[in-house]
């Protein structure tokens, strides 16, 4: 009894200190976004303030409400689009047998291990050629191929879970497989597709390397370069406008994360623990 | 042609045509980059492997290298150690495993750009909050950017903080297989904890403990956006990792010189990867 009441004292405090150490980043962030000054650690206390969010969302100059839309237009597009180009390429993988399927499922994942930075040089220049420096399809584009093998290898987990045997009955009612993609097999995986579309999404908003180097300005830039270059007037950096800022985009992501936790584990996992 | 591949053409045709040309094209591009001098405003020219040459004489780019196969070594490491203990204690504790789930997903799904924003400022020398809390305890404050060993452990630590709630929870699904009787059996049998992790635990989740430390391994070693904001690579160019290296050639100008930076990045990504996916058959294989 005292063995196991111990026990159960010793994993309390494990997980407590787990949690301290995860959240106490967080705790800081929004603590600075609040307050007037950053360094009230060594001066007097500061007074509790909202002027951070309200600067970053009204003074134009800051661009903040810029860089979100972008953020928003490029992730969002990314998602819906890598989506269905993932969910084709995972329907064949998983409903047909061709040749030189293996290399392909395996091809593409060692895509995904290769340093960005072996890409982003040659593709500034190749964005540069087409004019496509600091616009929105420029950072698409790239970012469509990037998140490209995790869309497939999701979703190619998720239908292989679907019945062939609904297939075959479609197929017999004479439907092509396109059809049986969109009409059968779709439907029955939304949940997990549209968890897959968040993921891209999360994955894409967050994506740093590319964008510093495809972008210039507030025209195309999205929210981590502009939070990586957040500049003040006199050199200083403006801690609680970096915050505010951080605070803000970090809610969508953490609201993903928060309500699909199931469903993005259960997708990045499947493929490891089942094999 | 055979039925089969006409079927799955036109389904494949659009994943394979964007990878090719937005990243096999690039990688092969920069490659052929790197054998030229390619800087802006001056006139290319072939010059073969002589960046390569430049590369072998550029003490810069050794210390580049050797940090980053040093940072994948020491934060993996200590990711994977924590992350398995981090797992064990979820697998037992089960009233608070859906909360305590979602938190260490946090710091994996924020931009890594903002994470690293938050230590650059808890590091800060006058006002952060880790002197605060070092000054609280009676410990004088610490330099952290300032000294190339503590720069390079407060980059460890920001590392660690994002990644390691993640692996924890990869690993807590391995675990999630592992069928209760079987420890059941081995408690009847009188083993200890200890042994029933080294013996039941560890070989069953093996796959899965292999994959995480490909994927972590193969995104630490490209690491960026971590280092690009809190140190810049500095003090002194210490933590300058290749991807940064690379970046900072691509900046000025150098596409010849980054892209061969780049390539050697490639190369040793490669090799690493490689050498996981032989460990992971060579030690499947007696199971």
């Amino acid at each position: 009894m005292i063995q196991e009441r111990s026990k159960n004292i010793m994993l309390s405090l494990g997980t407590l200190f787990v949690l301290g150490f995860c959240l106490t980043p967080f705790v800081w962030m929004v603590i600075i976004s609040l307050s007037k000054r950053p360094d009230f650690l060594i001066r007097d206390i500061s007074p509790f303030t909202l002027a951070n969010y309200i600067d970053i969302l009204s003074l134009e100059n800051l661009h903040f409400l810029d860089y979100l839309k972008n953020s928003v237009v490029v992730a969002g597009g990314t998602a819906i689009v890598s989506g269905v180009i993932g969910a084709l390429a995972a329907y064949a993988v998983s409903r047909i047998s061709f040749p030189g399927k293996i290399a392909l499922i395996f091809g593409v994942l060692g895509l995904s291990m290769f340093p960005q930075i072996c890409i982003v040089g040659y593709l500034y220049k190749f964005m540069s050629s087409l004019g496509w420096i600091n616009t929105h399809s420029g950072l698409i584009l790239p970012y469509i191929s990037w998140s490209l093998p995790l869309a497939l290898w999701i979703l190619m987990s998720y239908f292989s879970q679907i019945p062939r045997e609904l297939d075959k009955a479609a197929h017999i009612d004479g439907a092509t497989r396109l059809q049986i993609l969109f009409k059968v097999i779709l439907p029955i995986a939304l949940p997990g597709f549209l968890s897959t579309i968040l993921l891209l999404f999360m994955f894409s908003f967050n994506e740093f390397l590319f964008a510093l180097m495809l972008t210039t300005d507030f025209r195309a830039r999205t929210v981590p370069v502009g939070i990586a270059l957040f500049q003040g007037l006199h050199g200083e950096l403006p801690w609680g406008y970096i915050m505010a800022a951080s605070v803000i985009s970090s809610i969508p992501v953490i609201l993903i994360a928060l309500f699909f936790q199931r469903h993005i584990i259960q997708g990045l996992t499947h493929g490891a623990v089942k094999e | 042609m055979s039925r089969e591949l006409r079927e799955a053409i036109p389904f494949v045709v659009p994943l394979v045509l964007f990878i090719c040309l937005f990243i096999l094209l690039p990688v092969v591009g920069t490659f052929w980059s790197s054998l030229w001098r390619d800087v802006s405003f001056i006139t290319r020219e072939f010059i073969g492997f002589e960046n390569y040459l430049r590369l072998f004489k550029d003490l810069q780019f050794w210390r580049a290298t050797f940090f980053t196969l040093l940072f994948p070594f020491v934060s993996v490491s200590l990711e994977m150690i924590f992350g398995i203990i981090i797992a064990l204690v979820l697998n037992e504790q089960f009233r608070l495993r859906g909360i305590v789930r979602g938190i260490a997903l946090l710091p994996w799904a924020i931009p890594s750009v903002i994470g690293a924003r938050i230590w650059q400022l808890m590091y800060r020398y006058d006002y952060g909050l880790a002197n605060y809390i070092l000054k609280t305890i009676g410990i004088g404050p610490v330099n952290w950017l300032g000294s190339p060993i503590s720069a390079f452990l407060s980059l460890v630590v920001a590392d660690v903080w994002r990644t390691t709630p993640f692996v924890a929870i990869i690993l807590l699904a391995g675990l999630q297989t592992v069928p209760e009787d079987l420890y059941k059996q081995a408690r009847v049998d009188g083993t200890n904890a200890l042994q029933r992790f080294f013996k039941i635990t560890l070989p069953l989740i093996k796959p899965i403990v292999i994959v995480a430390l490909l994927f972590r391994t193969i995104d630490a070693i490209r690491v960026f956006d971590l280092i690009y904001v809190i140190t810049g690579g500095g003090p002194g160019g210490i933590t300058t990792s290749l991807s940064l290296y690379g970046y900072k050639f691509f900046l000025l100008g150098d596409f010849g010189y980054g892209s061969s930076v780049s390539i050697i990045l490639f190369l040793v990504a490669f090799l690493l990867a490689i050498g996981y996916v032989k460990i992971g058959r060579f030690r499947e294989a007696p199971l």
